[in-house]
């Protein structure tokens, strides 16, 4: 199995706080793999250590290793801005830039990372716009400001930018906790598309939209993985306790 | 009784309180009044050869285009500078030399302007041996450079961290994620922060009384040469005993007046509260 | 990639550094001689003596620390209950409609041009001030020592003082103001809620702010003791050293203002004179941190 990420005794530790505690997890290549467990346990967490973006945080250490295909990320001589622009990533709060066009929006990684000349950011923009099934609503407005899309509109248009850049892994942290549910269904439905080329990694606090979406799903509780395994088997014949108690609705 | 001496104690309390309120912002009002009724016949009577007749000419033209001139003078050596502190002092806000910036920017934003003239004065026009345009744009970036670089800081604050987060998952480097993405975001707080730091420098005295100089007979030719101001010229004419010259001395503040208003009203308005 | 951001903004934020302590150094460098030839005298000594013949040159700035404390003290005082009563006034009682004005007021106020203030106040308030309240309490309590000195011109310490509270006001009155917003509503709620009538829950909320208060007096007190243009034209630059309200005297900054220009006639007038920038250096900077740091440190323990 060709594995997309890969963590080995991973320690996260905000201050003095231990919020992830040695935690071994696999990630296959393509599919959509959930992280889910309640609040505070450190998913997002988790997630910011695939792309090296928990290092913007200041009293931040991690210690272990990841391995992004078979790469360890967290070796001195790997640079974080290359890993992030082989990482997309999509947040909990729709937050495409306010002071810049759709277009530009998409655009952005592309041209201040000089990844492609001129004429073919328009060419890939609208290809990202493709796949995020937003360009038949916006292909009339690339001019227009984000502000008057919708929830789901302006999360779409955020994995459009994302996929600009051609990542091989998505990252999405709770990217429909903050959308309406036909916002949610669409993205939803975007996501079985994109499952077939790119490899997502889905934080979520709703057991649902794990069960409903992902392939395969990781269970972490107060910063340590409980279970793993495909979805079906872990929602059907869970074999922790902690775990049968979550995906029933029983802890919080 | 006893709740009736309340009752009269807090009445008391309460038309006390209006009253000092009063008090306290009655001065502008008056200060406003006076420097229209006493300096607009000066003004008008005057007319054009007023704001731009040379002194001997019975006009503050010079010391007009001197003011202009360092201000736009001081804005372009202080607010690139004030620009990086600012910018610096957002990304590195726990690093010592971080930490120390913002003390110094807090220290120097209500330092006694006559001392950083003293010092111009010391470093540039005595080794010059003139005064000059330069010493006193000088003067005044020192002073401009503290005010924007907190407006500046101030504003990058303001900015939500998840766009911070999204541009550097973009893969930008830091350079570009302030110069190119999060300093954009944020120009509106920024430009502002200039432009209240220029209306301050373009009202400014001290730092200009040992460093500029003064030119009121001709208009500036050269920025190594001495250079006149409207705030400069009203000092030296105040300190005169020639009626003449208090009327002259209204009617040169009723256009700082109108200067400074036009500059820091729309601006404040436009903002939601102020950094003093 | 991160040495390139750094590399661009370091040096900007080390040139601010450079300059500061460059002043530090130029006034240290060139006070020298003025504490070699009248060592702690020149601070603490009211004499004014130049001379062509560096022999016969006697200074001693103390009138003028006197004068910069005085004065500075006599804005604080006044400025204080202003601003209290404008930052009460403002945040409880003004309807909604002149709060954001009275505010817009007060910063207007603060960043009008100083040479206005001075304008105003040597043409106006002085006559004022002179012929309404110092003529009439010296003719009436001059056996008080406050009263004491004929108010002749109305150039004097209170004038001063008076004009630098106006001046000050809203310095205080913006750091004041925003403390007493800051006090979270459940407090207020809990205040009123034991049955305390305005002028008690006012009270005891300014006391839950007093850091504030304090930290916006000293800095009031920094502001005003630095000024220079507006005070030299209202103090009558003079050399006293008194209590009395009514007499013209000399603060630093002014009496640097004023002798400056011909310093450099005389040989020891100017290290005197850096020495003075240097003691006013020293005060403000000592003023300003410690403002800045009641300030800080209470900010960090309110919820």
């Amino acid at each position: 199995m060709n594995l997309a990420i890969e963590t080995r005794n991973l320690h996260v530790y905000y201050g003095n706080n231990h919020v992830i505690k040695g935690v071994d997890l696999q990630i296959p290549a393509k599919g959509i793999f959930a992280l889910m467990g309640p609040s505070g346990c450190g998913k997002s967490t988790m997630l910011r250590t695939f792309n090296r973006l928990i290092e913007l945080n200041d009293g931040a250490r991690v210690e272990g290793e990841v391995l992004l295909f078979g790469k360890n990320i967290y070796s001195p001589d790997v640079d974080p801005i290359g890993i992030r622009r082989q990482v997309g990533m999509v947040f909990q709060y729709p937050n495409p830039f306010p002071h810049l066009t759709i277009y530009d929006n998409v655009a952005l990684g592309l041209k201040l990372n000089r990844l492609l000349p001129g004429e073919k950011i328009r060419e890939r923009v609208e290809w990202a716009l493709k796949k995020a099934a937003l360009w038949d609503e916006v292909k009339d407005r690339l001019d227009d400001y984000p502000s008057n899309l919708s929830g789901g509109q302006k999360q779409r248009l955020v994995i459009a930018r994302a996929l600009a850049m051609k990542p091989r892994v998505l990252l999405m942290d709770e990217p429909t906790a903050n959308i309406d549910p036909v916002g949610t269904a669409k993205i939803e439905e975007l996501l079985f598309e994109l499952k077939e080329e790119y490899t997502i990694v889905l934080v979520t606090h709703s057991p649902a939209q794990a069960a409903r979406v992902s392939d395969w799903v990781a269970f972490l509780y107060l910063g340590k993985l409980i279970e793993v395994g495909p979805t079906r088997k872990v929602f059907e014949n869970p074999e922790h306790e902690l775990t049968e108690k979550y995906v029933t609705g029983a802890l919080g | 009784m006893s709740r009736n001496i309340r009752r009269v104690k807090e009445r008391a309390f309460l038309c006390g309180v209006a009253l000092l309120t009063a008090l306290a912002v009655l001065p502008l009002f008056h200060i406003i009044m006076t420097v229209t009724v006493r300096g607009l016949p000066e003004v008008v009577s005057g007319g054009l050869r007023f704001l731009t007749g040379t002194l001997s000419e019975g006009g503050i033209g010079p010391a007009i285009a001197g003011t202009f001139l360092l201000t736009f003078l001081s804005a372009l050596l202080g607010l690139p500078v004030a620009f990086l502190v600012g910018l610096y002092a957002y990304e590195f806000p726990n690093s010592a030399v971080g930490r120390w910036t913002k003390t110094l920017l807090q220290i120097m934003l209500e330092f006694p302007t006559i001392l950083v003239g003293v010092f111009v004065m010391q470093v540039l026009v005595v080794p010059m041996g003139t005064y000059s345009a330069i010493a006193g744009t000088l003067s005044l970036a020192i002073i401009l450079t503290p005010y924007v670089a907190v407006y500046t800081h101030e504003a990058m604050r303001q900015i939500p961290f998840t766009y911070r987060e999204t541009s550097f998952s973009l893969g930008l480097t830091r350079t570009r994620v302030l110069f190119r993405v999060l300093a954009p975001m944020a120009r509106r707080g920024i430009l502002t922060g200039g432009l209240i730091g220029l209306a301050k420098v373009a009202g400014e005295t001290a730092p200009l009384l040992f460093t500029a100089g003064g030119l009121y007979e001709s208009y500036p030719h050269s920025v190594t040469a001495p250079v006149g101001s409207i705030s400069l010229l009203i000092y030296q004419l105040v300190q005169s005993p020639s009626p003449a010259d208090h009327r002259m001395a209204w009617g040169a503040s009723l256009v700082l007046l109108l200067i400074f208003l036009d500059i820091f009203v729309p601006i404040r308005l436009s903002l939601r509260e102020v950094k003093l | 990639m991160r040495d390139t951001f750094r590399a661009l903004t370091l040096p900007a934020v080390l040139a601010v550094f450079i300059i500061f302590t460059g002043m530090l150094v130029v006034y240290f460098t060139n006070a020298v001689l003025a504490f070699h030839r009248f060592g702690l005298d020149v601070y603490l000594t009211n004499v004014w003596h130049a001379s062509e013949d560096p022999e016969k040159e006697i200074y001693g700035i103390a009138a003028a620390i006197w004068g910069s404390v005085y004065t500075a003290l006599i804005a604080v005082a006044v400025a204080l209950p202003l601003s209290i009563a404008y930052s009460i006034f403002v945040v409880d009682y003004s309807p909604r409609w002149l709060k954001n004005p009275l505010i817009v007021i007060s910063d207007i106020m603060a960043g009008l041009p100083t040479i206005i203030y001075g304008l105003w106040g040597a043409l106006v308030l002085v006559p004022f001030l002179r012929d309404e309240i110092m003529k009439p309490l010296y003719e009436h309590l001059s056996f008080i020592p406050l009263f004491s000195y004929p108010p002749t011109t109305g150039y004097s310490y209170f004038s001063a003082g008076v004009l630098l509270a106006i001046m000050v006001t809203p310095f205080a009155s913006a750091i004041i103001r925003e403390a007493y917003t800051m006090v979270p509503f459940i407090y207020r709620e809990a205040v009123y809620a034991l049955g305390a009538t305005r002028l008690e829950a006012t009270r005891i909320l300014l006391g839950y702010i007093r850091p504030a208060v304090v930290s916006g007096t000293i800095l009031a007190f920094g502001r005003a003791i630095g000024e220079t243009v507006a005070v030299s034209l209202v103090i009558g630059n003079t050399f006293n050293m008194t209590w009395a309200l009514f007499a013209p005297g000399y603060t630093v900054s002014s009496l640097i203002a004023n002798q400056f220009g011909n310093a450099f006639i005389y040989e020891y007038m100017t290290p005197v004179l850096y020495a003075a920038g240097l003691a006013l250096f020293v005060i403000g900077l000592a003023v300003n941190l410690l403002g800045i740091r009641i300030l800080r440190r209470w900010e960090e323990n309110v919820p």
